[in-house]
This record gives C-alpha cells, sequence and structure tokens, in this order.
C-alpha cells in the first residue's frame, strides 16, 4: 500500500494506507488522535477541521496522501489561550463539534488576533454546532487573550 | 487506486484531475465519480494573482481578501461554501461543480446520470431552475462562474483559450454533459479584462455557507456595455441578455418565487453599477 | 419510608400510569435567590476534556478485534423481504456474520418506509460492511405505500386512536363570539442531527452485555436491550460518559444496538454500529409534520370564549402521536374547547420525541392565532395574552406560576417596537412578535445518587445518570457542593454507567435536573448528617450546634472550627456514603414551566430574506442552578428554534418517500453568522411545592415560543399572515402577496 508521510503536531509519521483514505481516518484510527471528531464525513459541517499549515481544512475530506504542510490537530492546540477561553465563557455543550470550532478559532487568531463579531462569523461559519454554543463561541473568540 | 502528483502539463496522461479536492473526494466515496487513478494537478496548475491573470489553482480564500481581484468575483468567493472549503477549493475546481440538486447527488438515474428522466421536474423541485429546465431542472452552483461570466473572463485550459461561458453547455439526449471541457483537458488560467465597476449579489438561505437561491453578477465593460449573470437559475451559469430577459423564464410550480427574487437582485445590482 | 405509589407519570407530553416506589424528601427548600454555589454560575466540570478533544465518545471507542456492522435498509416505501441471500455477502473477503429479516429486534420483514432496516452485516472494515451490503440479494414484494397524512387520515391509518378532548360547548360559544378567526397552520418535518450520530458497540464480558452507546437514557437502554434480547436485567452493562447531542432522539436502542448485540453473539467480538450522517437524517428520528385547522373565537374586548382544533401529526410508520394540541388546551384560560388529534401512520421515518415535540409545533400555531386574532380586534398582543391569563390548568392548581411576571420583565423588550418599526424603508420592513410559553418540565421520581465522601474532603457524587451536553454534571455538583458546604472544585460527579452507581432519571423531558437534583441534595445531606455526627463523637459537642460551611466543620459558638478533611480524615482510605432518592412530585397540582420571548425581525419583501436580528427570553423554571449553563440552553435552544422556522426542512421525494435532504449541505443548520442577539433572564424563583429543589427543567422551554414569537414579528413588520414553516423566501412571498392582495380587496372595498 503507498505510503504516507505526516506531520502531526511537531511529530513526523510515516504509514501505509490505500490512496483514497482520508486525513481523519488516519489522525482517528491510525494515530489515536480522536480529538478531531467526524460528524458527516462530506465536507458540511466542521467538525473535523484540522490545521494544514495554519489554514483550517476539513480533514474528512482531505485524502491523507495529498497532504502537502504540517497539520495541526485539537491534540497541538490544548495549551492554546482559545482552550481556557471556550471553557471560561461556557462555549461547549455536548462538546463534539468543540474541538473543531477550537481548530479554526485558532487559525482565526493567528491571522488576525483582534477580529471583529463581523469577522468571527465570517470565519467560524462553517463550524456546525447543533446545541447552538454560537454566542459562548464568539464571546470566546473576542476575549480570548483576556 | 493510485495517486500521481505531476510537475508540468507534459506529464499529464488521463486519470482524474484533484484539486483542492472538495467536490472530487466526496463524490468519488459516493461513486458517482470513478477513477483508478488520481491525478493531484496542484504541482501544475498555476496559483496566485497577477496583472489582469488569475491562476486557476488559486484557492476561493485567497481570491476573497485580495483588493486587486474585482470586486464581483471577490464577493462571490467571500460568499461562497464554507471557510474551510474556501480555504480548500481553487477557482478553476470552483467553476467545475456538480448541480446541488438532490436527486443527482443522491445518483437517482436522471437524465444528467444518463437516465431516462429528470426526477426533479415531477418530484422535489424548489431549489431548481427557472430558464431551459426542460430537458434537466438543475441549477448551476457556482457563485464565481456567474461573476466570472459577467467579468467577461477567458480561460486558457491545457489546450486552447475560450470565454468562460463557452466552457459551459446544456445538457441534451445526445450529450448529458455541463462543461466542454476534454477528456484531460486542465484549466490552467482565468483572464479578466478590465472592468470600470462590477459587484455579485447573492440570495440565500443562510447567512452564510449557502448555495446561491439566486445569484447575481453585474459588471460594466470599458466598451459601455453591462454583462449579467446569474447562478442557481439554470444547469448551467446563466448570461442574461438584459433584465427583461427575465420574463422570458420558465419556472417550475415550486421555483416561480426566484424570478421575483432574481428581479429584484438584478435592479438593485444595476443600480450598485 | 418508601412508598408504593400508581401515578401518572409523563415524559415528553405523554402521559402513562406507573407503579412507583418514592421516599419522602424531608429537607426543607433553601432560601430564593444566589447561595453559596447554587445559583452562581460555573463553568463546566467536563469543559476542559470537551474543549481539548480528551473526552471520550462512544464514536472514539476502539476495542480490539472490534468488527464493523453496517444495516442494509429498504428502497420502498413499503415492501416486504421475499427472499434474502446473505450467502454472497458471508462469503466477501472480512465478512463474518449477517443478519437477516428477524434476526435481532429491529430488522424486520416488512419494510415501512424508505430506509427501515432489514438486514445486518459485521466485517473487519467499514468498507467492507459497505460491500457486503451491496452483495445482499434481496427480493422485494411491493405493498402499497401512503405518504399524504392527511389521506392517511382519511383512510383511518392512524398510530392510536383519535385523541378528543372538549369542555364546555364550543359551538355555541362561536356562534356568540364577537370575532372568530380560522386558519390552518402546517409545520415541517425537522431533524435533530446531533452531531454525533446514533452508535454503539457491543461486547460480551463472559456472560454480561456490555453496551457503549450514545444515549440519553442508560437505564432505558439496559431494560429494553434485556427485554429485545431475553437477558436478565443484570446482565447488561449500559455505559456512555460523554454523548454528542441528542435532543429526544436518543433515548432508546434502537435497531443499531440490537444487531451490534447480535452480531456480537454470533461472532464471539465487539461490534460497532454507527449511523452514517445519510442515515441519521433518514431514520434517527425527526420532528414530524403537522397540520393544525384552528379556530379562536373571542369578545370584542379580547376575552377568548372558544379555541377550537383540529391537528393531524404525520407520525411515520411508527412512532407516537405527540401533544400537538397541548398548548391550545392550557396556556389560556378558556371555557369552550374542542380538540381533536391524528396520529397519521404513513409510509415516511418515524418521528421521534425532537425537544418538546408537539408543543413547539402546537405553539407557533396557537400563537400565530392568537397575533391575528389580535390583529383583527385591535388589542395589543401582549394585553390579549394577559387578559386570557390561566390561573389554574383546566381546574388544577398549578404548583407555580409565574407567567405574568414573564410579561412583565417582557415589557421593556416589547416597548421597543415602536423604535424598532420606525427603522423600516421601502425594502426592509422591521417589526417586533411575541408568543408565550406553556411545557412540563417538573420531572419526577425515582432517582437516586450517592455521596461519597473520602478522607481527603473530595466528594464523588455518583449516579448512573448521563450527561447529554446540558450541564448537568456540573449543576448536580453545585447542588452537592451547597448542601455540603464545599466549594465546587472538591465535588466531582461519576456518571455515565449502570454497573457504577445507582437508578437515575432520562435526560430528555426537561427532568434532569428537577428529577436528580433532589436526589443529590439528599444524597448530599445524608452524608452531612453522618460528618457531623462523626465530628459530634470526635470533639464531644452536640450535633445540632454543628454545621459545615466553606470546607469547614463549625459550632455555632465558634469554638470549633476544622477543616472537614480532619474529621473524614480518620477514615483513612474508608469512605462516607450517603444516599438519596428523588421524592414525589407534590398531589393534585399541575407542575409546568412558563415563559415569553420577544422577536425582532427585519424583513426584505421585494427578496423574501428574513433576518432574526434580536430575541428576548424570559422562563420560569423555578430555581435557576447555574446561571452560566442556563444562558447556554436558552441559547442553544432559541438558535435551534431559529433554525426550524427559516431554513431547516426534510424533505421527501413525492414519488418514492425517499427522504432527499440526507447531508448537510441540503438540510442546512444555522450557522454562527445567523444568531441573533439573544437576552435571556430567568424569574428565578423557586416553586414551594416542587421537591427540596424548587427547579424544574429548562431544556426544552426556550425553542417553544420561538417560530410563533417570528411569525408575529414579520407581521408586525409587514401586515403579512404566515401559516408555514419553515418561512423560507418561497413562503415569505406568498404571504407578502396574500397580504397586498388582501389589501387591494379592503381598498377597493372602501371605495
Amino acid at each position: 500500500m503507498p505510503e504516507v508521510r505526516l506531520t502531526v503536531n511537531g511529530e513526523e509519521h510515516v504509514l501505509d494506507a490505500p490512496v483514497g483514505t482520508s486525513l481523519a481516518a488516519v489522525l482517528r484510527e491510525r494515530l489515536g488522535l480522536t480529538g478531531t471528531k467526524v460528524a458527516c464525513n462530506e465536507g458540511h459541517c466542521g467538525a473535523c477541521t484540522v490545521q494544514v499549515d495554519g489554514v483550517p481544512r476539513l480533514s474528512c475530506i482531505t485524502l491523507a496522501h495529498a497532504v502537502d504542510g504540517e497539520v495541526t490537530t485539537i491534540e497541538g492546540l490544548r495549551e492554546h489561550p482559545l482552550v481556557d477561553a471556550f471553557v471560561r465563557c461556557d462555549a461547549v455543550q455536548c462538546g463534539f463539534c468543540t474541538p473543531g470550532q477550537v481548530v479554526s478559532a485558532a487559525a482565526l487568531v493567528a491571522a488576525n488576533p483582534a477580529p471583529s463579531r463581523d469577522e468571527i462569523r465570517h470565519a467560524m461559519a462553517g463550524n456546525i454546532c447543533r446545541c447552538g454554543t454560537y454566542p459562548k463561541i464568539e464571546e470566546a473568540i473576542l476575549t480570548w487573550r483576556d | 487506486m493510485e495517486l500521481l502528483r505531476p510537475s508540468s502539463v507534459e506529464q499529464l496522461d488521463g486519470g482524474l484531475f484533484l484539486h483542492g479536492g472538495t467536490e472530487v473526494v466526496p463524490l468519488l466515496r459516493d461513486g458517482i465519480l470513478r477513477a483508478e487513478r488520481l491525478v493531484d494537478v496542484r504541482g501544475v496548475v498555476p496559483r496566485g494573482i497577477g496583472d489582469g491573470v488569475v491562476g486557476a489553482g488559486t484557492t476561493l480564500a485567497e481570491l476573497e481578501v485580495d483588493p486587486q481581484v474585482p470586486d464581483a468575483l471577490r464577493e462571490a468567493c467571500r460568499l461562497a461554501a464554507s471557510p474551510q472549503l474556501r480555504a480548500m477549493g481553487s477557482l478553476g475546481g470552483n467553476l467545475l461543480q456538480a448541480t446541488r440538486c438532490w436527486y443527482w447527488r443522491l445518483a437517482y438515474p436522471c437524465r444528467l446520470h444518463g437516465g431516462e428522466r429528470c426526477h426533479a421536474r415531477e418530484g422535489e423541485h424548489r431549489e431548481h431552475a427557472i430558464f431551459a429546465n426542460d430537458f434537466c431542472a438543475s441549477a448551476h452552483p457556482s457563485d464565481v462562474a456567474a461573476a466570472l461570466v459577467a467579468l467577461g473572463a477567458r480561460l486558457r485550459t491545457s489546450r486552447r483559450e475560450l470565454a468562460v461561458e463557452e466552457l459551459y453547455r446544456l445538457p441534451d439526449e445526445a450529450d448529458r454533459r455541463t462543461t466542454t471541457l476534454e477528456e484531460g483537458e486542465l484549466l490552467l488560467e482565468v483572464e479578466l479584462p478590465p472592468v470600470e465597476a462590477s459587484v455579485y449579489l447573492k440570495a440565500m438561505d443562510r447567512a452564510r455557507w449557502s448555495f446561491p437561491q439566486v445569484g447575481v453578477a453585474a459588471a460594466r465593460h470599458a466598451d459601455g456595455t453591462t454583462r449579467l449573470a446569474l447562478a442557481g437559475v439554470a444547469p448551467i451559469p446563466w448570461l442574461l441578455d438584459g433584465p427583461d430577459a427575465l420574463e422570458s423564464a420558465t419556472p417550475l410550480e415550486r421555483t416561480e418565487w426566484k424570478v421575483p427574487v432574481a428581479r429584484a437582485l438584478v435592479r438593485r445590482a444595476l443600480a450598485a453599477l | 419510608m418508601a412508598r408504593l405509589i400508581r401515578t401518572e407519570k409523563e415524559v415528553e407530553g405523554r402521559f402513562e400510569e406507573v407503579w412507583l416506589v418514592v421516599e419522602e424528601d424531608a429537607l426543607e427548600q433553601w432560601p430564593a435567590g444566589p447561595l453559596s454555589v447554587v445559583g452562581r454560575p460555573a463553568t463546566r466540570k467536563s469543559g476542559p476534556a470537551r474543549v481539548r478533544g480528551e473526552a471520550r465518545y462512544t464514536a472514539d471507542l476502539r476495542f480490539p478485534g472490534m468488527l464493523q456492522a453496517a444495516l442494509l435498509r429498504s428502497p420502498h416505501a413499503h415492501a416486504r423481504v421475499k427472499r434474502i441471500d446473505l450467502a454472497p455477502a458471508l462469503a466477501l473477503p472480512g465478512v463474518r456474520a449477517a443478519l437477516g429479516p428477524g434476526e435481532a429486534p429491529g430488522l424486520v420483514e416488512e419494510a415501512g418506509f424508505v430506509g427501515a432496516p432489514v438486514a445486518a452485516v459485521a466485517a473487519d472494515f467499514p468498507g467492507q460492511a459497505q460491500r457486503a451490503l451491496d452483495a445482499l440479494e434481496v427480493e422485494w414484494e411491493i405493498l402499497d405505500a401512503v405518504l399524504d397524512p392527511e389521506e392517511a387520515v382519511a383512510r383511518g391509518q392512524l398510530v392510536g386512536e383519535p385523541r378528543r378532548n372538549e369542555r364546555g360547548d364550543v359551538d355555541r360559544a362561536l356562534a356568540e363570539a364577537d370575532v372568530v378567526v380560522e386558519a390552518t397552520y402546517r409545520t415541517q418535518a425537522v431533524l435533530h442531527n446531533s452531531l454525533e450520530t446514533h452508535q454503539a458497540i457491543c461486547q460480551w464480558v463472559g456472560d454480561t452485555l456490555e453496551v457503549h452507546i450514545s444515549t440519553q437514557y442508560v437505564w432505558g437502554v439496559r431494560a429494553e436491550v434485556a427485554a429485545q434480547l431475553g437477558l436478565p436485567a443484570d446482565r447488561v452493562r449500559v455505559v456512555c460518559e460523554y454523548m454528542g447531542g441528542g435532543f429526544g432522539s436518543k433515548n432508546g436502542p434502537d435497531e443499531y444496538t440490537f444487531a451490534a448485540a447480535e452480531l456480537a453473539r454470533r461472532t464471539g467480538r465487539p461490534v460497532r454500529c454507527a449511523l452514517t450522517r445519510r442515515e441519521e437524517n433518514v431514520h434517527a428520528g425527526n420532528r414530524n409534520a403537522t397540520i393544525q385547522k384552528l379556530t379562536v373565537g373571542a369578545r370584542s374586548d379580547g376575552t377568548i370564549v372558544a379555541l377550537a382544533g383540529e391537528f393531524t401529526n404525520s407520525v411515520g410508520w411508527s412512532g407516537w402521536s405527540s401533544y400537538t394540541e397541548g398548548p391550545m388546551q392550557m396556556l389560556y384560560a378558556c371555557e369552550n374547547l374542542r380538540t381533536v388529534t391524528y396520529g397519521a401512520k404513513v409510509n415516511t421515518p418515524p418521528m421521534k420525541a425532537f425537544r418538546a415535540p408537539g408543543f413547539v409545533e402546537g405553539t407557533f400555531g396557537l400563537e400565530c392565532l392568537l397575533d391575528e386574532l389580535a390583529a383583527r380586534l385591535d388589542v395589543d398582543p401582549l394585553e390579549l395574552r394577559r387578559r386570557n391569563y390561566a390561573h389554574a390548568n383546566d381546574g388544577t392548581p398549578f404548583s407555580s406560576k409565574n407567567l405574568e411576571e414573564c410579561y412583565r420583565l417582557a415589557e421593556k423588550h416589547w416597548e421597543r417596537r415602536h423604535e424598532v418599526r420606525a427603522r423600516s424603508d421601502a425594502v426592509w420592513k422591521h417589526g417586533v412578535g411575541m408568543a408565550s410559553q406553556i411545557w412540563f418540565g417538573g420531572g419526577g421520581p425515582p432517582s437516586y445518587a450517592w455521596a461519597r465522601v473520602g478522607s481527603d474532603g473530595r466528594v464523588a457524587i455518583v449516579t448512573a445518570m448521563q450527561d447529554i451536553g446540558t450541564g448537568t454534571r456540573t449543576a448536580m455538583a453545585q447542588i452537592a457542593a451547597e448542601e455540603l458546604g464545599l466549594p465546587l472544585d472538591r465535588v466531582d460527579v461519576v456518571l455515565g454507567d449502570t454497573a457504577r452507581g445507582p437508578y437515575a432519571s432520562i435526560s430528555a423531558g426537561s427532568s434532569t435536573t428537577p428529577s436528580m437534583g433532589p436526589a443529590v441534595r439528599a444524597a448530599a445531606a445524608d452524608a452531612k448528617r453522618r460528618i457531623l455526627e462523626i465530628a459530634a463523637q470526635r470533639y464531644h459537642l452536640e450535633e445540632r450546634v454543628l454545621e459545615l460551611r466553606d470546607g469547614l466543620v463549625l459550632s455555632r459558638d465558634g469554638n470549633l472550627s476544622v477543616p472537614v478533611e480532619e474529621v473524614v480524615g480518620l477514615l483513612e482510605a474508608a469512605q462516607i456514603l450517603g444516599k438519596g432518592a428523588r421524592g414525589p412530585n407534590p398531589t393534585g397540582m399541575s407542575v409546568l414551566t412558563f415563559g415569553v420571548q420577544v422577536a425582532e425581525v427585519a424583513v426584505d419583501v421585494e427578496t423574501g430574506e428574513v433576518r432574526v436580528l434580536r430575541v428576548a427570553a424570559i422562563h420560569d423554571v423555578g430555581r435557576i442552578v447555574n446561571p452560566l449553563g442556563a444562558a447556554s440552553q436558552v441559547e442553544g435552544g432559541i438558535i435551534q428554534g431559529v433554525g426550524h422556522t427559516l431554513s431547516e426542512q426534510r424533505l421527501l421525494d413525492p414519488e418514492t418517500g425517499a427522504v432527499l435532504t440526507t447531508s448537510l449541505d441540503a438540510y442546512r443548520m444555522p450557522t454562527m453568522a445567523d444568531v441573533p442577539e439573544i437576552v435571556s433572564e430567568f424569574v428565578d424563583r423557586p416553586d414551594e411545592h416542587l421537591t427540596s429543589l424548587g427547579s424544574k427543567g429548562l431544556g426544552e422551554p426556550p425553542i417553544i415560543p420561538v417560530a410563533a414569537a417570528i411569525a408575529n414579528a414579520i407581521r408586525d413588520a409587514t401586515g403579512a399572515d404566515v401559516h408555514e414553516l419553515p418561512i423560507s423566501r418561497e413562503e415569505m412571498l406568498r404571504a407578502l402577496e396574500a397580504a397586498t392582495r388582501r389589501e387591494r380587496r379592503g381598498a377597493a372595498a372602501a371605495v
């Protein structure tokens, strides 16, 4: 089987997988990084968001063999100040979408440390939360450095 | 399945092209696309925004923030899909995306899939076409394509140059394809002629992350002419021959609502120019 | 003393007569208002684990040798499996077992909808299981299918008997009314779309079946799996530590669990059966569509004299006919009332409870009807509601009702309407609308909890309940900390495992806090009593002069002040165990929740775009345990409600009955960009008749009035009467055109 080479959270991995295997499947099933959730598995909900070279991508529709940069998952962002901000603001209900929300938010604040509400809404619109934690997530991103 | 990563046009040799993968990967998984050979064309397709030329490999996320990009295209990119999809999806891939018609996506044996009938016409079609919907009622979902048609963009492929509207064709009994791209032909660049002003307006059912219910692009060109193009109203991006052309729309029972929406957006777009 | 009673128990608006053992709840209620821990905002106990991606959901569990199951689903709306050949599937690589109709509960021979499961396979990898499904050969006998609920009602094809309710003389009251308004309202089917799909992993450990499942009710799963598989209940262990949303759809085990259990039995290996997103949107339940033909009669002063409704629930192939008529029966004082409710049995996927089933739909109809009446009478909608205030529930007193206080708190939001309307221009019309809320949410017995106090002075509340994302762990810890006089960070909650704690309530029907909270408090109080007894003996003081506060054992005279761990530290590795039970609900009283919401909208009258700009929500749910978590519940309910109102809709192919909106590009839930400004307020008065806690549930109330408040704001903005959900651009433009036609007719008549 063709080789997959990945750098995930600063660590290099080489493994074999059939072409067509998604990055999400490699992260979850092969590397045990289950913080990345799969909720729709077709690129519509954002639960599986990871960063590739700092840019948010949907790992469920990214082919593992075609990853062309360094992958950062929620496991690599656990010490990010956003994590505390999410907890402090109650920006988590069932929590299934939350890792993806944090990954998207971390990419946003890296590019724009003080985003406006409109900028937050624009940048976070690809992360669906069925519990409706959005107002709290918005607040967490507005106050992440506090 | 194998994955090739060519680095030049010369190395292309068949297979299914893949760039951002946002359309191809899910369709492969659903069995709507099939391939033994996937070709990652990111090493081949130019990426970047230059003087009147945009590489087809440029992502929508890059286009939405670049001030050189004409307003209509920038806004079409900004309002397209979701942030992650815009960060992954390329300009070329966006032009080649298939309809969101649920029958097509769920692989009903409809005319676009080579079948005998359009399930949407007699079935659930409230999001479908109001023009050219006799054979197939699907609606074309590309905001970007409508913007490029209004902007009078030209495309360079691995084989030819053409106006963007020439990329598209209405499906018919003999040929069910909606593009004129040939087997193995690859979109490389988009050339944007200078325009005096342009605008893109979009009716959505959510504030973000919505395919166009109706998208209206308008551009005023240097020769004084204005071009109007619509997304979400026909099986292909629809060049509108002036606002009055909306009166010749042929909506289905449940797409009649799109006509007044299009009328209002066309009026507003023209006023904004 | 344990008392055996026969009583009516309500869950999600369904009533059944049950035997209950209840134990007296001897504790006095705490005073109203914020206490040391209860009533103060607390961040979630499980927050860090969830946010950091460390929480392990059912979807994240992997066991050695685990197989993946997949289900074969009917492609026909109504068909019988005449013949099925499992052999070609079993011959494929990696396939370990296959089940046909009848070989596991829920795998049916007669499929009543497109998507009904008929067979199952287990293979080493998911892809192999999928290929095995493709290889199954099925011969179908196609049967007659009915998709239209009105046709089903006409044919008498019903789920249960029609439900009729009548009081007074409606016909006479209508004949004598000054104004009669009639309207038909329609609500669409909407889908739960919990982000974690329905799934279970079953494995046999010795003679015990271990079920890891994403569920709202571990004990319900245990009972039903045991019953369906013919096992003693104690041979079934059900585990759910974290789960990714349920909203009413995960109250039971269903076919995916039964198939996994049977496949695990046959293969001797753990078997996981997880629905895909597309399966989730077919067969994980739905809020069923309704048709509501409503009539109200009133005197010119606004007194409602008659209410009548004919309700049709499009239930699906199975399920229950939800209490859509409930708001009409309960929200307003009205002597003459007649309702009939039909549960149409149609060949579509079955409904399941979805966050206030029936009441979301019924409130849309009733509260829109009220505003149409207000417009006809030219009475202020808030005034109309006050004028018809119900002081009893059809003769039964309320345990507490502060709706009037909700209305008073809503005034400042309602007053904004003049200023809001003034923002309108030729295209964008602004308006304000309101709707009231009524619902259950009192919870009930039985529920039990243990409080385990270690020698380090830390407390574990142990109870086999589940936290479905509502912040249950935190609220329970707050209640225990309050009772034990400990800081919140000294209390943990151990839950989610039937083998590791006593029976606890379902997390549905806004019942978790009111059902579990008093049991947890009682357990903590029992532990406290023991700690004080020990302290009294250790320090030679009388027990009655001792108390627990701020982590200290204190004597009232101030002479003793020692950390609690000094007392319980005597036990070394042993512990103090307190036990608590939920006491009974008040007899002869209606325990209900109330509220009102005020929505502000803008409508683009040319394109039919509706924007919800602001929603103010005021709810009366007794004592608020955690104001931070409570605000999150309100926001979540309103946002889901906005989705139900504007953009969400399950669509079926009218020819085959197949769901077309199975993926999330087609089924559109709100994004962050769709969220209005939300203001939440609470009356926050303990219900003095309800348990030692005085709290009711809040999971469901916030979603109930959203659609009606929005529709009424649209009427205020545009004059258009919306009669159908969702308020798509198509529906909005239709309503605007109808309003214009009506206006023209009115103008012509005036000429």
